[in-house]
């Protein structure tokens, strides 16, 4: 235990005092932030308005129409585009009096206005708009698609206010009319009705997020840290004194301890992030809550995360007993990859149905299993004996993979550095 | 944990130990004894199966079959703790610090605390690699890694070192500053076992050797009585002319010429008179006509023919 636990601190602590780990641990929420800033300060640039002029043919639409561009009251059917109209398309609109000119000539009056950069671009409504819908833009940016659906959504908006309004209803039903829907999921559990289990999936999504990503993330630093003995040729050296299983452990454990501190950091960076944001919603006024979740689940996510990051640690961990250099790893790692996004791709059927056989049987292979127990936990919280036996058979698995990884290491050294072919390896474990 | 050997107690004990990978046979009937602070000469060719025997005193790997003894018991990963074993294969860290490893690699025999300090700053002086101590392995050279990694094996004091091809790669005075080092940790009471294929090496510092060839022994014993027991049939020669003579082999039954003599080991039944006679005989100069004792080379070599 001893020289289990020495192998770890080695491990743990020449990895974290190494220039990679904290420039990467400083970086990437660095990193982050500028994604979410940068496209932040980006979308508010102020762009000057776009002039456009409007042939008012049928007479009725110009009001409507600057009404719905400008108004800035909450129309929810299309508020994305309304908020971010307020940002991009703002549009200065100017009538043109058609009466007495041909459309030619407007045209041509209007094309020199526009060559003359005096108009972005300019409407002809005709005189049929309203039955027709149909309608053209003529402007010097066809480029500018954003402008245009803003324009067009307005143009509805217009056109649907003017319609409602030769067909005889007054603006309080038209404001009934368009009063949106509002859908709140509710769980009944055993215990009666509760609220929201939106939140709890929402953090089973991001469980399962960092899960992904941890594994990607630090697999292949298992792969090598497994590697290095053999690279440095120390192993020899180490198993007269260790044994190999010893030794795997402690490596597994320690690059992972280095995980979970990375982590950790991050996780406390992103948290104050978050309350930092919460805090700048709410002095705006849009109060965010914390979804309220039951505190075992908070303890499952973390066993089964600690579940799903061994699960595939240790399969990373056997890939490097088998090879010599880590770009061996890296080939035979793929297939790794490609079991961890099928799991992960389980969540929709499972969340479908949390109480099939398939749902079960799913949550209790060790590979699906952190994901789909998790999805069934916050859906339809199965009987504790199912989530043990769940835990039960990962953790087991994931020792039973280190054996066999150490086992195949150790024959793996003394045939010199051979790698193994997977019936080599399979035949090592057992003879070793 | 052992007394100053006498010379009769038993560090190690194999008896009739066999190993074998699929079809290929690594060590086949192997039995020897291992006297307490001694230098034991674990010697053969590449592939005799040194190593894997190496590997099963220090507990890597199990024997098919046959029994190893250690200090009176059978192997175990405790015993472990009391051998410090230098394979052929080694290497260090690369980014750790010197005494960072060396803290390691002793906390992994359960040696700990603040006196490991004081060993690691006591044998790097000894190695003359004291300014190194906080550097990076990857910035010391191959001879002093090599030094390093000796260190590594001593740290935890162990009664029985078992050294495998320790000396190659390094520089003369290295040699002889390491050599020095295993002749003192032998006056300490340690036991040693030394495994080479350089005769001339193994030859300066065993007390005992084992000859193994194709994973099987052809001899074992002290150097003084094989030594004697082959008898002086070896001639160092410096002369001129008289060529055919050396070149006969009823007379010689292998001849080595270095740059200014030659080495003949006797043929079965030819003497030594005989042979300076003919050269005399054949008009050759003689500058130097000396019987020595045979090379621990020329001994290997004729057992394993012998043995063939």
């Amino acid at each position: 235990m001893k020289k289990f636990l020495a192998v770890v601190k080695r491990e743990y602590v020449q990895r974290v005092r190494a220039k990679m780990f904290i420039v990467s641990t400083v970086l990437l929420p660095l990193v982050m932030s500028l994604f979410a800033v940068v496209p932040a300060i980006i979308v508010n640039i102020k762009t000057p308005p776009m002039r456009v002029a409007v042939v008012d043919q049928t007479g009725k639409l110009y009001g409507q129409l600057k009404e719905a561009l400008n108004s800035d009251d909450a129309n929810q059917e299309s508020n994305a585009n309304q908020q971010s109209g307020r940002r991009f398309g703002r549009f200065i609109l100017q009538e043109v009096n058609a009466t007495g000119q041909s459309v030619e000539q407007l045209r041509a009056d209007l094309n020199q206005r526009l060559h003359d950069r005096q108009l972005e671009g300019y409407l002809i409504l005709p005189p049929d708009f309203l039955q027709t819908g149909q309608v053209e833009f003529f402007n010097r940016i066809p480029g500018d698609l954003f402008s245009q659906g803003i324009l067009r959504t307005a143009l509805n908006r217009a056109v649907r206010e003017q319609r409602l309004i030769e067909a005889k209803v007054d603006s309080k039903t038209r404001q009934g009319l368009f009063q949106p829907v509002s859908v709140q999921s509710v769980k009944v559990g055993d215990g009666g009705a509760e609220r929201d289990s939106g939140g709890s999936f929402v953090l089973v999504f991001g469980v399962g997020f960092v899960m992904y990503l941890a594994i990607l993330m630090y697999g292949q630093i298992v792969l090598g840290a497994i590697i290095e003995e053999k690279e440095t040729r120390i192993a020899e050296i180490l198993f007269s004194s260790v044994k190999p299983f010893t030794l795997m452990m402690g490596k597994l454990v320690g690059v992972s301890l280095v995980a979970l501190t990375q982590l950790a950091i991050w996780g406390l960076a992103f948290s104050a992030f978050a309350l930092f944001g919460a805090g700048v919603l709410a002095s705006q006024g849009m109060p965010a809550s914390i979804p309220s979740i039951p505190f075992s689940h908070y303890v499952y996510f973390a066993l089964f995360f600690l579940l799903g990051y061994f699960i595939y640690a240790t399969i990373y961990a056997l890939v490097g007993s088998m090879v010599t250099t880590a770009q061996e790893g890296g080939q035979l790692a793929m297939p790794i990859i490609l079991i961890l996004v099928i799991s992960f791709y389980l969540f929709l059927p499972v969340s479908r149905s949390p109480d099939s056989s398939f749902s079960f049987w799913v949550s209790m292979l060790p590979f699906s299993a952190p994901v789909a127990m998790l999805v069934r936990i916050v859906t339809q919280t199965p009987p504790v004996w199912q989530i043990a036996l769940s835990l039960l058979i990962g953790f087991s698995t994931v020792f039973v993979i280190m054996w066999i990884a150490s086992r195949v290491y150790r024959v793996g050294m003394l045939m010199y550095g051979k790698r193994a072919s997977i019936p080599e390896a399979w035949r090592w474990a057992r003879q070793a | 944990m052992r007394e100053n050997g006498s010379g009769n107690e038993i560090t190690i004990k194999l008896d009739r130990v066999s190993k074998s990978f699929g079809e290929f046979t690594a060590v086949k009937e192997l039995s020897l004894t291992v006297r307490a602070g001694r230098v034991f000469g674990l010697l053969g060719p590449n592939g005799a199966g040194k190593t894997t025997t190496i590997r099963m005193i220090v507990n890597i790997t199990a024997p098919d079959s046959g029994t190893v003894t250690l200090f009176g018991r059978k192997i175990d990963s405790e015993l472990q703790n009391h051998i410090g074993y230098l394979p052929e294969e080694r290497g260090l860290y690369r980014r750790m610090k010197v005494v960072d490893q060396l803290k390691f690699f002793a906390e992994l025999k359960n040696v700990r605390g603040k006196e490991v300090e004081a060993k690691i700053d006591d044998w790097l002086a000894r190695v003359k690699l004291s300014e190194w101590k906080n550097k990076r392995s990857m910035e010391l050279s191959k001879g002093m890694q090599q030094k390093i990694q000796f260190i590594t094996s001593v740290i935890h004091d162990p009664d029985l070192l078992i050294l495998d091809e320790p000396f190659s790669g390094l520089d003369p005075i290295n040699v002889e500053l390491l050599k020095e080092i295993v002749l003192d940790l032998r006056r300490a009471g340690k036991t040693i076992i030394f495994s080479t294929h350089q005769m001339e090496v193994a030859e300066k510092i065993c007390d005992d050797i084992c000859l193994l060839n194709r994973s099987e022994k052809i001899f074992e014993g002290s150097l003084r009585d094989i030594k004697s027991s082959f008898g002086r049939n070896s001639v160092a020669i410096r002369c001129e002319g008289g060529d055919g003579v050396l070149d006969d082999p009823a007379l010689v039954s292998k001849l080595v010429r270095h740059s200014d003599e030659a080495q003949a080991l006797l043929a079965a039944g030819a003497d030594a008179q005989t042979l300076l006679r003919r050269l005399i005989d054949a008009g050759a100069m003689i500058g130097k006509f000396e019987m020595v004792e045979p090379s621990l080379n020329d001994i290997f070599i004729t057992k394993v023919t012998e043995a063939a």
